[in-house]
């Protein structure tokens, strides 16, 4: 009998990834939305695994909504990947982006400790909740200090986590991940922004990429390789949080300079850095130690910054006709 | 004339808070949230009609659930400082209660960030707010606890006030606003509530004294507390508000106890021995339990020039004696004949 898994924040990037990877091992897989009727599922159509996922509405808000889809979905394991994923937006839409991630992830462990089944969590922690990483790569040691309301949001998720596995004994776990991308990203992310721009920009569309803070540094990695970290995690004997990421910083300037390089511009040709897209608070520098990964999960990012921006690039070319 | 705005002004800290900032001629605007009942027992003292012209104490009904409504009473009350001291602040009950509190005390103080944040802009005045953080968020960080111990919260109420104080830090950050934490540790007095675990105890130890009580139940008796005055960290969160910087400091006397230390102290001071008047309930341990909180308020001590008065031994006997008077007067009505009434009973 193969294991059944719950994907909540289906319709996301992580979730089309982790969908197929979990289907390639044999697991039923059920992915939920807030509405499932409504959404696109655009990730799940390109990964051409649309009609494999079972698809159930979920309000990760609403305690019943939860219950029942547990009840339902009987799972082994349930992957909370749902909330309002962007650190900009949230700024604006701080209290949403509190109760996606922080009521959410407590109405998933209440459901869960509240039916008393065996299901194992793995809950998305971010590398946004270690704020700026000053003088050592951030570990799994390394103290919280958010800097956005995303950021304070996903640290109460955090430690709802750790409370509740230390409190009731649950197999719930955090990845603190950092920067992942890939060709599912969507536009409003920054990565997807630049490589979609100068790919349209080598094609003649003439068009100025404005962008905001270019020193930002960042690990970025290749999603579909993180998404194997999150199922390991779920496979130990016992539930631990674990910072997954390449462990190589880049600043935002070199990924640009890197995808125009791609498409052979100058990037300096065509950026524009505007004040109007800077966050009133913002990370400088992340930079991270996965070394616990490689040890306890035997998982190791394979592909660093300049592989997700070829990557990506090649994809956006196949992706439009010339 | 100065106008202070504090959520959470029936509690405990509230009415200490409104006493002292009352004694220094501000005017004093309170949040209440409605109920059937009269909740403000503890501002009775300081309670005028608001007709007389004297009056410097309003209640205005709120609630840190209602955005909106907030959002109304800064536009009305236009304070200079804002104090949010409301909560669910029990911390075994946020293991039963656990979204509640987190909505009354993250996204509670969240609400109330955001509409300073708006009211700020909009009128051209700047407020000073404090945010009343605890001594729980430090949780298993083993102690001595200060402002660089990082955060390891043990319950739902810790983790709410984890969340609460990166919110009050980040709007600081990104909107230059005045928010100063106050990560008080453990403040008692004769106005704290009967359930926690100090008043519990000293009203226990009264009530057993003249004969009212044969029991006390309690919990995990080895947890170690750093235990302070309410009166004396109130005047701490003021100087927090007076200082030239916005910033967050560790309030806490220096000294820790454990729950059996208090209940010797207090048994002690009645001239009674606590064996045989005190049974271990396990439904007061905690799921997850804090072992030793410790501070180190040397931060606040130097830049606020503030010093706790009041010591373990001095509040313990100080609670005893308020409840030793409570519990005479009752004792005192049933002799003479009297059922007492309780607050709202018919009968």
């Amino acid at each position: 009998m193969g294991k059944r898994a719950v994907i909540c924040g289906i319709s996301g990037q992580d979730g089309a990834y982790l969908a197929a990877s979990l289907l390639q091992k044999g697991y039923t897989v059920f992915g939920t939305s807030r509405d499932a009727q409504v959404s696109a599922f655009s990730g799940l159509h390109e990964l051409h695994i649309a009609g494999d996922v079972h698809l159930e509405s979920m309000a990760l808000t609403d305690f019943r909504s939860v219950l029942q889809v547990l009840v339902k979905c009987e799972p082994d394991e349930v992957y909370n990947l749902a909330g309002q994923s962007s650190v900009g937006l949230s700024f604006q839409q701080p209290v949403e982006t509190l109760e996606s991630f922080a009521t959410g992830t407590l109405n998933l462990l209440e459901a869960i400790r509240f039916r008393g089944q065996p299901v194992r969590l793995y809950n998305a922690g971010s590398s946004e909740c270690f704020g700026d990483v000053l003088h050592t790569d951030a570990d799994e040691t390394t103290a919280f200090r958010p800097r956005s309301p995303y950021a304070v949001a996903k640290s109460a998720a955090h430690w709802e986590v750790a409370n509740y596995r230390e409190a009731y004994n649950l197999f719930a776990c955090s990845g603190i991940l950092f920067n992942h991308e890939s060709p599912l990203r969507r536009e409003r992310f920054v990565t997807r922004k630049i490589v979609a721009a100068a790919v349209r920009i080598a094609k003649g569309s003439g068009e100025r990429l404005k962008l905001g803070e270019l020193s930002i540094q960042r690990d970025w990695g290749w999603a579909p390789e993180y998404v194997e970290a999150m199922w390991k995690m779920l496979q130990l004997d016992k539930p631990e949080d674990f910072v997954i990421a390449t462990g190589q910083t880049n600043s935002l300037e070199s990924f640009v300079a890197s995808a125009f390089e791609c498409v052979g511009l100058h990037w300096r040709d065509h950026v524009d850095s505007t004040a109007a897209l800077m966050r009133p608070s913002e990370i400088r520098m992340s930079r991270a130690n996965p070394a616990k990964a490689f040890t306890l999960l035997n998982w190791r990012a394979k592909n660093k910054m300049r592989d997700v921006v070829e990557l990506m690039v090649a994809a956006e070319q196949a992706r439009t006709p010339s | 004339m100065k106008r202070a705005l504090i959520t959470g002004i029936t509690g405990q800290d509230g009415s200490y808070l409104s006493e002292l900032l009352l004694g220094k001629g501000y005017e004093v605007h309170g949040i209440v949230r409605r109920a059937s009942t009269f909740n403000t027992e503890r501002l009775q003292a300081l309670y005028r009609d608001p007709h007389d012209p004297a009056a410097r104490l309003f209640l205005h009904y709120g609630d840190v659930g209602d955005g909106t409504g907030l959002r109304r009473i800064l536009e009305k009350v236009r304070p200079e400082e804002v104090y949010n001291l409301a909560a669910q602040s029990h911390v075994r009950v946020s293991f039963d209660q656990p979204e509640y509190t987190a909505d009354a005390v993250a996204t509670g103080a969240l609400r109330l960030l955001e509409a300073l944040r708006d009211y700020s802009s909009l009128s051209g005045r700047s407020v000073r707010v404090y945010q009343a953080g605890s001594s729980e968020m430090f949780g298993a960080a083993p102690p001595p606890q200060d402002e660089s111990t990082p955060f390891h919260p043990r319950s739902p109420y810790a983790v709410s006030k984890v969340a609460a104080h990166w919110y009050g830090i980040n709007y600081r950050e990104s909107y230059g606003m005045f928010i100063s934490n106050g990560i008080l540790f453990n403040h008692e007095s004769p106005r704290r509530g009967e359930t926690f675990v100090t008043r519990k105890v000293t009203r226990a130890v009264a009530r057993i004294k003249v004969g009212l009580q044969q029991k006390l139940y309690l919990g995990n008796l080895e947890a170690k507390r750093d235990w302070g005055f309410a009166g004396d960290y109130v005047e701490a969160m003021w100087r927090m508000l007076q200082a030239d910087k916005a910033d967050d400091f560790v309030v806490a006397t220096g000294e820790s106890y454990s729950v059996r230390d208090l209940v010797n102290v207090a048994f002690a001071h009645v001239g009674l021995d606590p064996k045989g008047y005190v049974d271990v309930d396990p439904r007061y341990f905690r799921p997850a339990e804090v072992d030793h909180l410790h501070g180190n308020a040397s931060k606040a001590r130097k830049m606020l020039d503030w010093t706790p008065k009041v010591g373990f031994r001095e509040l313990t006997a100080m609670m005893v004696d308020h409840d030793l008077e409570v519990a005479k007067q009752e004792k005192t009505l049933r002799e003479a004949g009297h059922n007492p009434i309780g607050r709202g009973a018919t009968e």
